[in-house]
């Protein structure tokens, strides 16, 4: 059983699209064929947010209806966005009646447009989705207070406030007014979603959808298509004969036919948040013939493994089951911001880091799945997983096997797959707590930007020598590395500064990076020397804080 | 008086509610025409190249391609706003990568893909210039050299007691509007045009439209509703697009659509220009300067656009806040091999007040004294001392009070005294504290720029529409005009609607730009309401002479009051403004006028390089203070107090978010935003990837505004001008790196070049940390840092070139 059209709905209206109409991004789709034009269009690569929608998918667990979480529309391909309810700006406006002039402004637009939140407004729309997701999304339920913000608690609330607008730049305002318009907003004030959608009745037409395989093809006829009252932006018809006209994209709803389908198809391109897919595809013409989209997979367990999976795993015999505190399994379809929930808690390094991790649009959408598969020596959760000795569960027609992080990459964007294999889990081993744990990211800006240099560091110090290390760099080479020459030469030595800048020019002196657009070789050479003493002094001062 | 929420210092903007509802309209969200064509064009692939030939036959086959065009095709193809010196169609010679060379027109994008990739181009690639030095070694220059001097310098210089002297290297910036260049043009009989433009100068689009295209003026009309952002961008720069969509719309009678996506814009368009500075400055133990030389080179790129006025503004905005007794100030403009740099917010004057307040720095680091001391002790006085180096006098000079009045509600003395603890204990981090203040010229130096003519209609039934050359690109014009008009005739804001800007309704209008919009658009509104109100005053005197209620008609009595209008005389007797406007009507008295504004009393000669060029002056001071990571040079900025004096606000709380963001931009172009170049001369970070501008993260948690509440006589409503002056305050962002420097650089004054990157951070920290052992390898790479020559008593900032990682 399988479909040949998407079928989604945006702000409550039900679109059904097949052929070539499935390959554009949504921002196309809704702009030159839906004439809903709110949703601004600057980058088109997810690092500026005026494109920021809601994507609503079906609930797994608690009450039935649609989790809405903010990303990035430009980078939203439609095939992407099968069974989900998507909200534009047009969709929050406090009314859904096709009379404008009767729509009142939900309650983040009304402390917009009383703060002075909005100048030139190109960048406005975005903002406003970005701030009704905080009423909106399952994610955001207790991250504020709701009631309006109290004063005492404002400073706190401001960085969660700033936190869930990182992903959206403004050139106007310099944010001052933005943020007061944010602090101020009553969030307790919006209408339920459920009560301006029928979102019961949404998801029961869509509920049988979801249970069968999509297939579509570029030439397929699309029903319902977009109707183009311009010329297309992204895709125009082409003549049936290029090879092109061949594209096709295929949905699973299971594990199993994803393995079958790879098996037979094992040179498509596996699309999971397209955080940097879609990139490829809007600025560097990556057209590739055989798309699959693992968006319904489903693959969403976050959840430390007890003994008999562990038993199961097989992390045990690549001997991993018996460290520390316990190994956590993260499946393909973990989103970053899901996983930098979970690590709050648990790893408060690794959440700093994914805390600064591209955007919430960007967190939402892409996986630590896709972050390990993208391979890029500049990934920001790989050297946590390198130095925590994750493993990568790769699943085929033929099983499953486990590979580890320090195996995975061959090479520049090379990895140990084989032909048929996709990412199914990571299991991470989780620091221990005699292990201190440090993770680096020196980027041009702190947030939202990709790193210029990254570091992780795992110590255990014991009576004033370095009893272990375990040192890794990324942006020094083709890929994340382990640094073994400056672990051995660091073990047993004794914890003084001394000590790490002697590491850190050994580190410098066996390094070879690269003079690229964000930074040069020298200033990553001077960032891989220097950040082993930065390391020596937190260190340093942090156990003085404990004393 | 009006339903509106006032509370927040003035009316909401104008199309605040349009913004957040997604329904405000920019050109892209103009419906498609059915047969409307997209057009675009292909560029020269190098900085600079001779084109031997040019095969457009495979291109022009590819299905939906409708035409293609090159110089051939133009009436014209030179223009450019001050010297004719550009072409907008490359036809021998290339002179920066992306430069036009062919406009395509096709039904759909993808077509003219395809077409860009089968155009066949033969072109010799030839040597470019790539930086200033290597423009001046060749005598690259745009324009002639412009001169300020004062006093006798060189007299000066020999009696000094000391002399320093240092070269400042300042990268460009990206406008970074949000929405790119965009036009679209509809065709209509007889050659007409209508333009709709992205475009802070619909005049000099329609002027440039129809010299190209070999039509007069009035066959064109130019319409803009508002920008996604401008400043400055949109200037010059978007005549391109709308020559192109215009050519396509003539030619094939189809309307033609042009939007650039963001990495072309950013790749093709011209930014805010480089300057490498070369000054010397003699002063005296306290630190007061006796002497100012200095040379400034502005990067022009290949044409001049409006180089010429932004290196004027930058000579003329070298004093900033201090007087300068003894000066001799060159400015040249150095031809390369990149997209026309041009306006950007500031105009060059952020580029001459960077290099002073450099200056104080390094003063107060050579002499050791609190830098603020430094500053103090130049600024311009109020009876003395108060001439700039151009013979203007300052007039109701606020430097003094909004130096001292910052420096107590900022704490300043407490806080210095706590970074130079924090920076004599901290082994991890390194403080900086700087106090800047801005002086900055309102009116167009350029004098016949300085006037504007406004169009006010009252309808029958009251509703009044306004129409000014004004362009609305976020800053809130538009709202500053609806409340003038508004409280001109005594009436809601809601009766007021400020019209889209069309060359059709003004003519001959100036563009959106030097912070002069309201000034003189608000100014030539107030005019037209006051002729309208007058002859109103007139029927309504008449009107209520005739109640015999025993006062004769005279007008000057009549009063306009919420809405209502009355004979002082007699209050109780009133009359609605609507109703008064039917009476007007009926008794055949004109309900429109069109006003004219001219800026009185200003006059500049570049030829003796004196002259009033300015009506005012826009004060401000701003504290900012920093912390450096000593490891990796990450910058954070951590606390910021803003004064300013901007007259009597006409709408403060849009003042406010012009303050803001302007100082956001200011700190940006300083810190993180750096244009990166391949060594071919292509711009590498051409998307918000890998060109940072301020997240919302760079606020700091501590960000006050403070304002003077003073009336500025000369301006309209007491107020003054604030879109660009606020961003020179950001300069106090870098001058805190340069200050917590020199913490580190002992007896050598702290060098530190623009933007101040973590990597130019790092580089600097290196070098003082440790000291010769931090010299990295490799004598052509950015980390070479330049030596300290010794000129007079003791080390002086002097640095070598470093131009080529400005550009890299």
């Amino acid at each position: 059983m399988s479909r040949a059209n998407l079928v989604f709905y945006i702000n409550g209206k039900k679109h059904e699209v097949g052929g070539q109409a499935a390959f554009q991004p949504l921002t196309d789709y809704l702009r030159y064929g839906q004439s809903l034009c709110g949703t601004k269009v600057v980058c088109a690569e997810g690092d500026c947010g005026a494109c920021t929608v809601l994507v609503g998918r079906a609930r797994t667990v608690g009450a039935p209806g649609f989790s809405y979480v903010p990303v990035n529309g430009c980078i939203q391909y439609l095939y992407q966005l099968d069974g989900c309810h998507i909200l534009t700006v047009e969709g929050v406006t406090g009314c859904q009646s096709d009379d404008a002039a009767a729509c009142r402004l939900n309650p983040a637009q009304e402390a917009m447009v009383v703060e002075n939140g909005s100048q030139c407004g190109f960048c406005t729309p975005g903002f406003i989705m970005s701030l009704s997701a905080l009423a909106y999304c399952d994610y955001y339920k207790d991250y504020i207070g709701k009631d309006s913000l109290a004063e005492d608690s404002l400073a706190n609330q401001t960085d969660s406030l700033k936190s869930a607008l990182t992903g959206n730049l403004c050139r106007c305002t310099g944010y001052e007014a933005i943020v007061q318009a944010a602090v101020s907003a009553r969030y307790e004030q919006f209408q339920a979603l459920s009560q301006v959608y029928d979102e019961q009745a949404i998801l029961k037409d869509l509920e049988p959808l979801l249970s069968v395989d999509v297939s579509v093809q570029w030439q397929d006829p699309g029903q319902s298509g977009p109707v183009k009252s311009g010329p297309a932006k992204s895709e125009p018809d082409q003549a049936a004969t290029t090879p092109l006209s061949q594209r096709q994209v295929f949905i699973p709803s299971s594990v199993a036919s994803l393995c079958s389908y790879l098996a037979e198809n094992p040179d498509a391109v596996l699309v999971s948040g397209g955080t940097d897919v879609s990139v490829n595809m809007n600025k560097r013409e990556f057209k590739p013939l055989k798309l699959v989209s693992t968006a319904r997979l489903g693959l969403d367990q976050l959840k430390q493994l007890d003994k008999d999976e562990l038993e199961k795993s097989g992390l045990v015999k690549l001997g991993l089951g018996k460290l520390g505190s316990g190994i956590l399994k993260v499946g393909a379809s973990v989103s970053l911001a899901q996983l930098e929930d979970y690590m709050k808690e648990a790893c408060s390094e690794f959440y700093k880091i994914l805390w600064v991790f591209g955007s919430p649009q960007i967190r939402h959408a892409g996986t630590l799945a896709g972050n390990i598969a993208n391979g890029s020596p500049i990934a920001d959760s790989v050297p946590f997983l390198m130095l925590a000795q994750a493993s990568i569960e790769a699943t085929s027609a033929q099983g499953t096997r486990l590979v580890p992080m320090s195996e995975f990459y061959l090479g520049y964007k090379k990895l140990a797959l084989k032909p048929g294999e996709f990412i199914s889990a990571v299991y991470i081993p989780m620091p221990v707590a005699q292990e201190k744990i440090k993770l680096y990211k020196v980027s041009r800006r702190e947030h939202l930007d990709i790193s210029s240099f990254t570091a992780a560091f795992a110590l255990q110090i014991e009576s004033g020598l370095i009893k272990q290390i375990r040192v890794v760099m990324g942006g020094m080479a083709a890929t994340v590395m382990r640094l073994g020459e400056v672990e051995n030469f660091l073990i047993g030595k004794p914890f003084k500064l001394e000590t790490f800048k002697q590491a850190g020019k050994l580190a410098a002196s066996s390094l070879a990076p690269l003079t690229d657009v964000r930074g040069s070789r020298e200033y990553r050479l001077k960032l891989a020397e220097n950040i082993f003493s930065k390391l020596y002094h937190e260190i340093e001062e942090e156990s003085l804080v404990k004393k | 008086m009006s339903a509106q929420s006032k509370d927040k210092g003035g009316l909401n903007h104008d199309s605040a509610r349009s913004h957040v509802s997604g329904r405000s309209i920019y050109i892209d969200d103009m419906p498609w025409q059915k047969n409307e064509l997209v057009v675009d064009y292909f560029g020269s692939p190098v900085a600079h190249g001779k084109i031997k030939s040019l095969d457009l036959s495979l291109a022009k086959a590819v299905p939906g391609v409708v035409a293609l065009y090159t110089a051939a095709d133009l009436h014209h193809n030179k223009f450019g706003p001050i010297l004719q010196d550009e072409v907008l169609l490359a036809e021998e010679q290339t002179e920066f990568i992306g430069q036009p060379i062919v406009v395509i027109a096709a039904e759909s994008y993808e077509s003219i893909k395809q077409a860009k990739k089968l155009i066949k181009l033969d072109i010799e690639e030839l040597q470019p210039l790539l930086n200033v030095d290597d423009a001046i070694a060749a005598g690259a220059f745009i324009d002639r050299e412009y001169v300020i001097e004062r006093g006798d310098v060189a007299q000066a210089f020999s009696v000094a007691e000391h002399i320093l002297e240092g070269r400042l290297v300042m990268g460009g910036a990206d406008h970074f509007y949000l929405e790119s260049q965009s036009c679209l043009v509809y065709p209509g009989e007889n050659k007409q045009l209508v333009v709709h433009s992205s475009t802070q100068a619909p005049t000099e689009v329609q002027h440039v439209v129809a010299h190209l295209l070999g039509l007069n003026m009035n066959q064109v009309v130019v319409i803009v509703k508002r920008m996604g952002g401008g400043f400055g961008g949109k200037e010059c720069q978007a005549t391109h697009p709308a020559v192109m969509a215009a050519l396509v719309a003539l030619r094939t009678g189809r309307p033609a659509r042009l939007v650039m996506n963001k990495d072309d814009d950013m790749m093709y368009t011209g930014k805010r220009h480089p300057f490498q500075n070369d000054y010397k400055v003699a002063f005296d133990g306290e630190g007061r300067i006796l002497a100012l030389e200095a040379r400034l080179y502005a990067d022009g790129g290949a044409y001049n656009d409006l180089s010429t006025a932004v290196l004027g503004r930058a000579l003329t905005h070298i004093d900033n806040a201090y007087y300068l007794p003894n000066v001799s100030v060159k400015g040249r403009i150095a031809k390369t091999n990149f997209p026309p740099n041009t306006a950007f917010r500031g105009f060059g004057g952020p580029q001459g007040v960077l290099t002073i307040e450099c200056i104080m720095e390094e003063i107060a680091a050579y002499l050791k004294v609190d830098p603020f001391k430094v500053r103090r002790v130049n600024c311009y006085g109020i009876e003395e001392r108060n001439t700039t180096h151009y013979g203007q006098l300052l007039e109701n000079n606020s430097l003094p009070e909004l130096f001292d009045r910052l420096a107590q509600s900022s704490d300043y003395e407490k806080r210095l005294a706590a970074v130079q603890e924090f920076n004599r204990n901290s082994k991890t981090h390194l403080k900086g504290l700087s106090l800047t203040a801005v002086k900055f010229g309102i009116s167009f130096t350029n004098k016949f720029l300085n006037q504007a003519n406004a169009l006010v209609n009252i309808y029958l039934d009251g509703s009044v529409q306004v129409s000014t050359g004004a362009t609305e690109m976020g800053q809130g014009v538009n709202t500053n005009i609806k409340a003038i008009v508004a409280d001109e005739f005594a009436i809601d804001y809601e009766r007021v609607i400020v019209m889209a800007t069309s060359t059709e309704k003004n003519n001959n209008t100036s563009a959106t730009a030097a912070s002069s919009a309201t000034d003189l658009n608000g100014s030539a509104a107030q005019l037209a309401c006051r002729a309208i109100k007058g002859r109103m005053q007139q029927v309504a005197a008449d009107y209520f002479a005739t109640q015999e209620v025993g006062i004769g008609a005279y007008p000057e009595r009549i009063r306009f009051q919420d809405g209502m209008v009355f004979d002082e005389r007699k209050p109780h007797l009133k009359l609605s403004f609507d109703d008064l406007v039917g009476h007007c009507y009926r008794s055949r008295v004109s309900l429109g006028e069109r006003g004219h504004y001219a800026t009185p009393s200003i006059s500049f000669d570049w030829s003796k390089g004196k002259g009033t060029p300015f009506l005012y002056y826009t004060n401000g001071t701003a504290v900012s203070e920093v912390t450096i990571d000593r490891f990796t040079g990450a910058l954070k900025l951590d606390r910021v107090d803003i004064l300013m004096d901007i007259g009597k606000s006409i709408n403060e709380g849009l003042n406010r978010g012009q303050i803001a963001g302007a100082f956001f931009q200011g700190m940006g172009w300083l810190t993180m935003e750096e244009l990166r170049y391949s060594t071919k001369g292509a711009l590498l970070s051409h998307s918000p990837t890998t060109y940072k501008i301020p997240g919302i993260f760079d606020l700091p948690e501590h960000f006050k505004i403070d304002l003077l509440d003073r009336e500025n006589k000369v301006n309209v409503r007491g107020s003054k001008a604030v879109g660009e002056p606020p961003l020179l305050l950001g300069i106090s962002v870098w001058t805190a790196v340069k200050h917590a420097l020199s913490f580190l650089s002992g007896e050598n004054i702290p060098v530190l070049n623009s933007p101040a990157s973590g990597e130019e951070i790092l580089q600097r920290l290196t070098h003082y940390l440790e000291g010769a052992e931090g010299g990295l390898p490799s004598s052509d790479s950015a980390w070479g840092v330049g030596g300290s020559v010794l000129l007079r008593g003791r080390s002086t900032s002097r640095v070598k070139s470093k131009v080529s990682e400005a550009r890299r």
